[in-house]
């Protein structure tokens, strides 16, 4: 694909989006039948899996912590989630992203309740299309909960960025590739603590205020579709909610 | 979250229930900052004599091991006062594994009702028990096997290694004739955990 003259056209992004609109998302909690709890997530083009083992015991025995559970995380792309094929395996950047998606994870969980044990996250990115860090910890943060460990709270994920000096909500591969700016923030929604931000660009003091301030927004909208996700899935009676 | 949380009420992890003033966390609740969250998918539970909040479940829960829950394990070795056994999977919940500490302890006098003068003659390493928590709180599960439905259920000879028969009170190796005994369950390789 060509790079397009202008990524925003009179106020709209290129699929249509104004510029603090969420792609359409969908989550699913326990798709899983094999895993202790799992979730599925589509948020525009992305489609994510989660799934949560444990806690279990944990091998190799001599990475056991003696007073707390440990998280283990891996962050995997599909060798088709991408339009070149990806060569399977771990790289460079999913090793990375399976570390900070551990670390945006790590706080909600009570690990110290189970001391000696291994909590284990896969993420598999089934189609990306930008924004799959994000995804995967929304996902993950889910299939936490469906698994039943017990959470402080959930955690939301989301990216923000600057496109044709806009700033811009959940970007999209195109504004990703051709865009200034792309940070994804992960939070905990409750008490607003950010749990991950990376930052791939610049963004002037002001601008970054303002992304920050968008990016809670849109964390808020998808911590709603977790909690919309949890209750489908497990509320007692869903036709009187 | 001005609201007033009742039972019956769903929520999800980080949900605001109560102020710490009003309850106490009970079971799948905690507190932070005077305040009572849940920590789990499920409902609410408000028990206004014991001034306690708790999330009673709705998702599956990583098991957990309390008294008088029973378990099967392994027996890894035995000594004059206790055997060791790793506990695989605790019954009711074989679809999980179970977390860590999952070393579990039979003293002699919980092995059964009288006396045991060698505990080598009851468990061998390698046996297949079925057991009772007696205690799970702190450190080692103290289990028993004192009971007709408790003991070994797989036993396997301890000079060649095939699976013992059962044969009256004792155990007859069906491939070299070797007799031993052990605290046998009543159904005996039967194949039930």
């Amino acid at each position: 694909m060509e790079k397009p003259e202008k990524l925003i056209v009179d106020g709209k992004r290129l699929d249509g989006r104004a510029p603090d609109e969420l792609r359409p998302l969908k989550i699913q909690a326990g798709v899983l039948k094999r895993a202790d709890g799992s979730a599925y997530v589509e948020l525009g083009k992305n489609k994510v899996l989660a799934a949560v083992y444990g806690p279990r015991e944990m091998h190799p025995r001599h990475h056991q912590q003696p007073d707390t559970a440990v998280l283990r995380c891996r962050y995997n792309m599909a060798p088709f989630s991408v339009e070149e094929r990806k060569r399977p395996g771990p790289d460079r950047r999913s090793v990375e992203i399976s570390k900070v998606a551990r670390e945006a994870l790590e706080p909600v969980v009570f690990l110290e309740l189970y001391p000696r044990s291994a909590i284990d996250i896969f993420i598999e990115i089934l189609q990306a299309d930008a924004g799959t860090r994000t995804t995967g910890i929304t996902a993950a943060s889910v299939a936490l909960a469906d698994a039943g460990v017990p959470m402080r709270d959930l955690v939301s994920a989301v990216a923000v960025g600057k496109v044709d000096d806009t700033i811009v909500l959940d970007l999209t591969k195109e504004e990703d590739q051709w865009g200034t700016t792309d940070m994804p923030i992960a939070l905990m929604p409750r008490k607003k603590l950010i749990t991950l931000l990376q930052m791939d660009g610049h963004f002037t003091h002001e601008e970054f205020k303002r992304a920050l301030a968008l990016a809670f927004n849109g964390c808020e909208q998808i911590y709603e579709a977790q909690k919309r996700a949890l209750r489908e899935k497990y509320s007692v009676k869903p036709e009187e909610e | 979250m001005d609201e007033e949380i009742k039972t019956g009420d769903f929520v999800v992890p980080g949900d605001f229930l109560a102020t710490a003033e009003e309850f106490m966390p009970g079971e799948g609740a905690y507190e932070e900052d005077s305040k009572i969250y849940s920590s789990r998918t499920g409902v609410v539970l408000v028990d206004a004599r014991t001034k306690r909040i708790s999330v009673f479940p709705r998702t599956p829960v990583p098991p957990e091991l309390k008294r008088g829950d029973t378990v099967i394990g392994r027996v890894e070795e035995v000594r004059d006062q206790s055997a060791n056994v790793h506990i695989g999977v605790l019954r009711g919940r074989e679809d999980r594994q179970l977390p860590l500490p999952d070393l579990g302890v039979i003293h002699v006098s919980q092995v059964r009702g009288g006396y045991v003068k060698d505990l080598g003659r009851e468990f061998k390493p390698g046996d297949i028990v079925r057991a009772r928590v007696v205690n799970a709180r702190r450190g080692q599960i103290q289990l028993s096997t004192v009971g007709d439905n408790l003991g070994v259920i797989v036993a396997t000879c301890s000079r060649c290694r095939a699976r013992l028969e059962k044969d009256d009170a004792r155990l007859r190796c069906s491939n070299c004739g070797n007799v031993e005994f052990r605290k046998v369950a009543s159904d005996y390789r039967q194949g039930v955990l």
